[in-house]
């Protein structure tokens, strides 16, 4: 089996878009949340999201028509295009080579299916939508856009394990790399902001007026978010013969389903598959000098987490910050986010802060949010957290590269 | 069997490649009905005369037509308990789920329940239910009135989570959204998890919904590619294990999985070209991973969908690649346009037909989407005697 490691970084976020940019706001604890200007929020009562309002996709896409794209497959290009300059590989290295890609997503295209349902309400019926429009609806279209866009001629794949879909996409990528099916992948995930789903999450009681605090006493819930998540991966061997900059190795990763409920965590499951994830990159629990939380800020989710971290790791975990307390929560991209912050984090010595925190919990197993100050600290070994509807968990662990 | 009849009898060859997948029992649910027995003649040309499902659905259809189960109705196949809030692909789904698990005899317990998993491919969830929550948060009195106990099936992988549920299966749970490929794409993801460790069992399919948002969409991506192939739903999902650990234990499977390749190309709009050297590059990989010689290919499953350019593009690979001379047959002129669904059915067809006594064979299934994707499937039936 092969090596693993990342050597580009494509975050497209409310906080910054670009490694550098991303890397600063993480540092400073910035905020990407701010009225939601997607869709007409009249008559919502919370209209806070992480929209990335100043995302232009010809900015960064060279192959692709924007027009001919949804909102959620431009992101996973542009992710996808920034991670691969950031790389400093070659385009035509790419395209005569075994490379593909794997992206996750919660809600694919329903941003377009959304607006097919407008029109059709407006023009009164189905049969009255612009018919191009219906091309645009698959969400297999989200690694389908990245392949274009980067002539890839491998896998395409998008995963679509909702909220954890990232790290399942950087799984399947480490896979296909280390057994050797691909040379190159593109892994990370998109999701964009959308009304209906925006008023799920407020339905669910999983919405929160203002601010996302996670692991706080008065956390309320999640801000509905977006963007994209894009990490260049390649064989140890490769990077080396190139001369890249390695941010992080992929040292392996868990999942589970909690077979339990549809929208409720289940502790048990989810410190199982913390421990099939040290299993799978040959680590103990004791190895692991900051966890990416899942962190939604929603009442289940932060306490079943830091609950199912102190059965793993004893009273005394790690440090565990939530970057969706900086992003909002960005759905399928959210588990790539955490896990660009930790590769970050690794190469830069610092452990991003869970922002918004005033109070601990005292309902909660005792945690180190690392709260609202980015820290200084050496991070050999990171655990990105990703939990999702239908029980999907999935957990990845990155090392520094040796 | 000896060595000797086991070759006689399996002109695809015997070895079995590493990585391969054994199928080990299968349910399938379509517009022609519930289980094998309705597939079991569509490779010989059988063809049923799709439905009119109009009545289903409140909003319009863009034709009368539709490969779709009319009839269906998930309580009376799985109960009342748990499946009033479930969308029709979600039924779908889990009742070909169910009837995989019974098929294959596989008992699930404490003791393997977290090494199998399911893997379902999709090509949106369902339109219907996303669709639906835009809709209501618009029609309602307020645009939040959406209902909370249905906002799971407006999510992708509800047929997955709800499955797992229901079946009580712990393991590793996705859901890939490929469209028209994604039973290749599932069975190169399980390929994976299976040669990995990370699962000793799947189950692994596919499932699309029959809906107006569905039906609007095949009408108007076949309209652009000059094609008026009806739309067709389904759900087909398939027990796999390794191959070589079924070989191991002395069982004979119902079908071997040699070989399981995709790609992504252009598509062949403006470069033909380009995009069939692709497509025949992804189907020289396949023949390669399997061990197998173009000769051996004895019938060609085909993803024709009547329109044109990818329909010779398809063709034109095939040609270079396979040959001429095993018979290609277009499973999509018998199920309709079924999104996701089209690539499990192709395989339940193929399996429909040997449980109905067709003689063991080596098909390639070759599966594209307008969109640019292509997937490829070796598959040998006949293992169990």
């Amino acid at each position: 089996m092969r090596r693993v490691v990342i050597s580009g970084v494509g975050p497209v976020s409310s906080i910054g878009i670009g490694s550098t940019a991303y890397a600063d706001a993480l540092r400073a604890g910035r905020s990407g949340v701010s009225p939601i200007a997607g869709f007409d929020t009249e008559g919502f009562p919370y209209v806070m999201g992480g929209e990335v309002h100043d995302f232009d996709p010809g900015l960064y896409l060279t192959r692709l028509k924007a027009e001919e794209w949804g909102r959620a497959s431009l992101f996973a290009a542009a992710a996808a295009r920034l991670a691969v300059a950031d790389a400093g590989i070659s385009e035509a290295e790419l395209a005569t080579a075994a490379a593909g890609s794997c992206m996750g997503t919660t809600a694919g295209e329903s941003g377009v299916l959304e607006r097919v349902t407008e029109e059709s309400l407006a023009a009164g019926g189905f049969g009255g939508v612009p018919p191009e429009w219906f091309r645009q609806v698959s969400a297999a279209r989200l690694s389908l856009a990245v392949n274009r866009e980067l002539e890839l001629t491998a896998d395409a794949v998008t995963l679509s394990n909702a909220c954890s879909a990232s790290n399942y996409a950087l799984g399947y990528g480490y896979d296909l790399i280390r057994t050797g099916e691909l040379d190159y992948a593109v892994v990370g995930g998109a999701d964009s902001v959308m009304r209906w789903s925006h008023a799920g999450f407020y339905r669910l009681g999983a919405l929160a007026e203002r601010v996302c605090a996670p692991f706080d006493r008065d956390r309320s819930g999640i801000i509905t978010a977006e963007g994209g998540a894009g990490l260049f991966l390649e064989s140890r061997e490769s990077a080396e013969a190139r001369g890249a900059r390695v941010y992080a190795e992929v040292l392996g990763y868990g999942m589970n389903c909690d077979a339990h409920h549809m929208v409720v965590p289940e502790r048990a499951s989810v410190a199982e598959c913390m421990r099939l994830a040290h299993r799978n990159a040959g680590i103990e629990p004791a190895d692991v000098d900051y966890i990416c939380a899942h962190g939604t800020g929603t009442e289940t989710n932060d306490l079943t987490e830091a609950g199912a971290v102190g059965d793993v790791f004893g009273a005394q975990p790690p440090p565990i910050s939530s970057v969706k307390s900086m992003l909002g929560h960005t759905m399928g991209a959210a588990s790539g986010h955490g896990a660009i912050a930790a590769a970050l984090a690794i190469t830069h010595s610092f452990l991003p802060p869970t922002i918004n925190f005033s109070t601990a919990d005292p309902e909660m197993a005792p945690v180190d949010p690392v709260a609202n100050i980015a820290r200084q600290a050496r991070v050999d070994i990171a655990q990105i957290n990703g939990f999702a509807f239908g029980g999907n968990n999935a957990i990845v662990i990155l090392g520094r590269p040796s | 069997m000896t060595a000797a009849a086991r070759q006689a009898a399996h002109p695809g060859g015997t070895e079995v490649p590493a990585g391969a997948l054994a199928i080990t029992g299968f349910g399938v649910v379509g517009g022609a009905g519930i289980g094998p027995e309705p597939l079991a003649g569509v490779l010989a040309g059988h063809r049923q005369a799709p439905a009119e499902p109009g009545e289903l659905f409140e909003d319009d259809l863009p034709g009368p037509e539709g490969h779709a189960l009319t009839g269906f109705s998930v309580r009376e196949h799985l109960g009342r308990k748990g499946t009033s809030f479930l969308d029709r692909g979600t039924g779908l789904g889990l009742l070909a789920c169910t009837l995989a698990l019974a098929d294959a005899g596989l008992d699930v317990h404490d003791g393997n329940r977290a090494r199998i998993g399911i893997t379902l491919g999709t090509t949106h969830g369902s339109m219907k239910s996303t669709s639906d929550y835009s809709r209501a948060t618009h029609t309602e009195h307020r645009p939040y009135h959406v209902n909370p106990v249905l906002f799971p099936n407006a999510v992708m992988n509800s047929v997955a989570g709800q499955a797992a549920i229901r079946t009580g299966l712990h393991g590793p749970n996705s859901t890939v959204a490929g469209g028209t490929t994604a039973m290749a794409q599932v069975l190169r993801y399980g390929r994976n998890l299976i040669g990995c460790g990370y699962a000793d069992t799947l189950l692994a399919g596919t499932v699309e919904e029959f809906s107006p948002q569905h039906a609007w969409a095949v009408r108007a991506i076949q309209a652009a590619e000059g094609g008026d192939l009806p739309p067709g739903e389904g759900a087909a999902v398939f027990v796999v294990r390794s191959a070589a650990a079924v070989r191991a234990a002395g069982d004979e499977p119902l079908a071997e999985i040699l070989a399981a390749e995709v790609g992504s190309f252009d598509p062949p709009g403006e470069d033909p070209a380009r995009y069939t050297a692709g497509f025949a590059a992804c189907l020289h990989r396949a023949l390669h991973r399997a061990r197998v010689r173009p000769d051996q290919v004895g019938t060609v499953c085909t993803g024709g969908n009547g329109m044109p350019a990818l329909d010779g593009a398809e063709s034109r690979a095939l040609d270079e690649v396979v040959g001429s001379t095993a018979p290609r047959i277009a499973v999509a002129d018998a199920v309709g346009e079924s999104g996701a669904a089209f690539g499990g059915l192709q395989l339940a067809c193929v399996l429909a037909a040997h449980r109905a006594g067709a003689q063991s064979e080596l098909f390639l299934l070759s599966s594209r989407s307008s969109d640019g994707s292509v997937g490829v499937l070796l598959v040998r039936t006949g293992m169990r005697s």
